[in-house]
């Protein structure tokens, strides 16, 4: 659906993003994660023809972007981090005014905003003006704008910022139906949310591509060593000794040992499994194994090692300007 | 396109500003038009009323003209327009044209007065010519309407672009009479020329990030406007002057309050709207490349 390749943006001389490359497949939910100022809105303005990139190829269902830009533009809804809206609309007039403008033929325009008001749940205020509606419905509209047009890609800028816990969940629910049958991109800077929503997660930081991949995924590509737990009846000391034994196993950790049950956690230095080993270490000290599992380093872990690191290397000193603060 | 000059035109009627500027000028119309039109039995409807009511558009185009461009970026709403499937043209004419239409309803009522006096015994020539020079005051609207529009979209406050808007048509407008003071000889058309070269030096050199280009542009307009200078400073003082005359907006109008129909005053006022609005488009383009 996208494909960028060496994608940079700078605002006056201040780099923003610095040589992107990535792809983005169909019918797959993909997240944006980045701390604030990383270049999210930047990328999602450029993959929306909003800004041209510096320098960098952009592809957007198979167009050219800033040459066929309108071409893309066709495929693509977007929610800015701002939804805009025209306050002194009312919904139906807003959502009619976009599908006009997105080209809906007229036959079909009123069902169409009939469907994507259905959708994001503002048919009961389809009469009143914008401007007297909450953020959360004017989130809403925001959504339900983007969805106009029957775009094959949608692109949502933090959708949920200033939403109250029960829209944040209706929102979420939302997203993932609308990654059935469309590409979704949504960029945001709660990893909870990403976690939940997306199949495919990139980081970000400070305008550079830190990490791609699935949010299981990057937990090995980032730290070959695996980690597992496991629930052993026995002894602690003799626990403790056999798995050490175990080649490959560097770090044991005692978690807690309650009536003869010791829970532990073992680490090693690169990815094989070694639950197997394990085991049979075990068994062999005479232990039974109550539980045996691998674990992955949740997303937060991930997040804050890599951006981290990115904050230290040398070259990205400057902080690159947010898309707001133009 | 279409569903911007519709909203466009909604918008504009949704709140007070549409009838408030349409009630202005009608009555700043009526008053002339009944004080000496109907006051009098004046006939001449370009040279009484519409002719004397030019002042009024210093206000109001620039009224009518400050949200297009200032508000949609302002309330970030530009963002939906630049990522639509439409050309910028498209959004750039689909609000020019909602403008214009706005214009045109002051205009009818016009039309009206002018058929009044057809009523009231004013002859087939004088009303034919009272139609003419309501053509051209039209064109002559939608022409600053088109730079209102150009100096909406170089800003995001909307109070700023009204003020560039009335001081630049306050420019055009008192252009003949700074004109004469200019007559001078070509000295002064040298001095004012090498400052136009001296601040298209300093784009030229910002613009490329290079000192050299900057001085190079600057030394050869230095050169090239010292030869004309020495050897036909005639021609310097006549393109001064020409320069000067195209600036001033509302003086092409005069032809047709003289009863006579010019048509290079009406190709004058579409080519200003064009120019204008090639400009809006470019600027809103540029600003996506930063």
């Amino acid at each position: 659906m996208i494909q960028v390749s060496h994608l940079s943006k700078s605002y006056g001389g201040r780099p923003a993003i610095r040589d992107l490359s990535f792809t983005v497949e169909d019918g797959q939910i993909y997240g944006l994660l980045g701390p604030n100022g990383a270049g999210k809105s930047t990328i999602m303005n450029i993959l929306t023809g909003y800004l041209a990139p510096s320098a960098g190829e952009v592809k957007v269902a198979g167009y050219l972007l800033p040459e066929q830009a309108q071409l893309a533009k066709g495929c693509v809804g977007y929610l800015p981090e701002q939804p805009p809206l025209y306050p002194e609309m009312t919904v139906q007039e807003y959502l009619d005014f976009v599908a006009e403008l997105k080209g809906v033929k007229k036959p079909q325009r009123r069902e169409q905003v009939l469907r994507a008001a259905r959708r994001t749940g503002l048919e009961q205020v389809l009469p009143r003006l914008i401007r007297s509606l909450s953020k959360g419905y004017r989130q809403r509209v925001g959504i339900a704008q983007a969805l106009l047009g029957d775009p094959k890609l949608i692109i949502l800028d933090e959708p949920t910022v200033g939403l109250d816990p029960a829209q944040v969940i209706e929102i979420r629910n939302l997203i993932r139906e609308l990654g059935k049958a469309h590409t979704v991109i949504l960029s945001s800077h709660i990893l909870s949310e990403v976690q939940a929503v997306c199949s495919q997660v990139l980081i970000l930081s400070k305008g550079r591509l830190v990490a791609v991949g699935a949010p299981e995924e990057l937990g090995e590509k980032l730290n070959p060593g695996s980690r597992l737990r496991a629930t052993v009846l026995g002894d602690g000391e003799t626990v403790l000794a056999a798995v050490n034994a175990v080649p490959g196993i560097c770090k044991v950790e005692l978690e807690k040992e309650e009536q003869g049950e010791v829970t532990f956690t073992a680490e090693s230095q690169d990815a094989v499994d070694r639950r197997g080993q394990v085991s049979r270490a075990l068994s062999g000290a005479g232990c039974t194994v109550l539980a045996l599992a691998a674990e992955n380093k949740s997303l937060e872990e991930i997040f804050l090692a890599l951006t981290e690191e990115a904050g230290d290397a040398p070259e990205s000193q400057e902080h690159p300007k947010e898309e707001d603060d133009q | 396109m279409n569903a911007i000059f519709k909203r466009e035109l909604r918008s504009c009627f949704h709140g007070m500003i549409g009838y408030v500027l349409t009630a202005f000028m009608l009555v700043s119309t009526a008053i002339y038009f009944v004080a000496l039109n109907l006051g009098y039995g004046l006939t001449d409807f370009g040279y009484y009323t519409l002719y004397r009511t030019i002042f009024m558009l210093l206000l109001y185009i620039p009224v009518l003209t400050m949200r297009s461009f200032a508000e949609e970026r302002h309330s970030r709403t530009d963002q939906l327009l630049l990522t639509s499937p439409v050309p910028m043209w498209g959004i750039v004419l689909g609000k020019y044209f909602a403008l214009c239409v706005i214009f045109a309803v002051p205009c009818v009522v016009d039309v009206a007065m002018i058929l009044v006096l057809k009523v009231l015994g004013a002859t087939a020539v004088s009303t034919a010519a009272n139609f003419a020079s309501l053509l051209c005051y039209y064109l002559m609207g939608c022409a600053a309407i088109a730079v209102g529009v150009f100096l909406s979209s170089l800003t995001e406050n909307q109070i700023i672009a009204a003020i560039s808007g009335v001081a630049a048509l306050l420019l055009a407008y008192m252009m003949p009479s700074l004109r004469t003071m200019f007559t001078a000889g070509s000295a002064v058309a040298l001095a004012v020329f090498t400052a136009i070269g001296a601040v298209l030096s300093v784009v030229a050199g910002l613009r490329s990030r290079s000192f050299t280009l900057g001085c190079l542009t600057f030394a050869g307009c230095c050169v090239a406007l010292t030869a004309l200078f020495l050897l036909q400073s005639s021609w310097l003082t006549e393109a001064f002057s020409a320069v000067l005359s195209a600036l001033c907006l509302f003086t092409p109008f005069e032809d047709f309050v003289n009863s006579s129909f010019s048509i290079p005053t009406l190709v004058y006022y579409l080519t200003v709207a064009v120019l204008f609005l090639f400009f809006t488009a470019q600027g809103l383009e540029k600003r996506r490349w930063n």
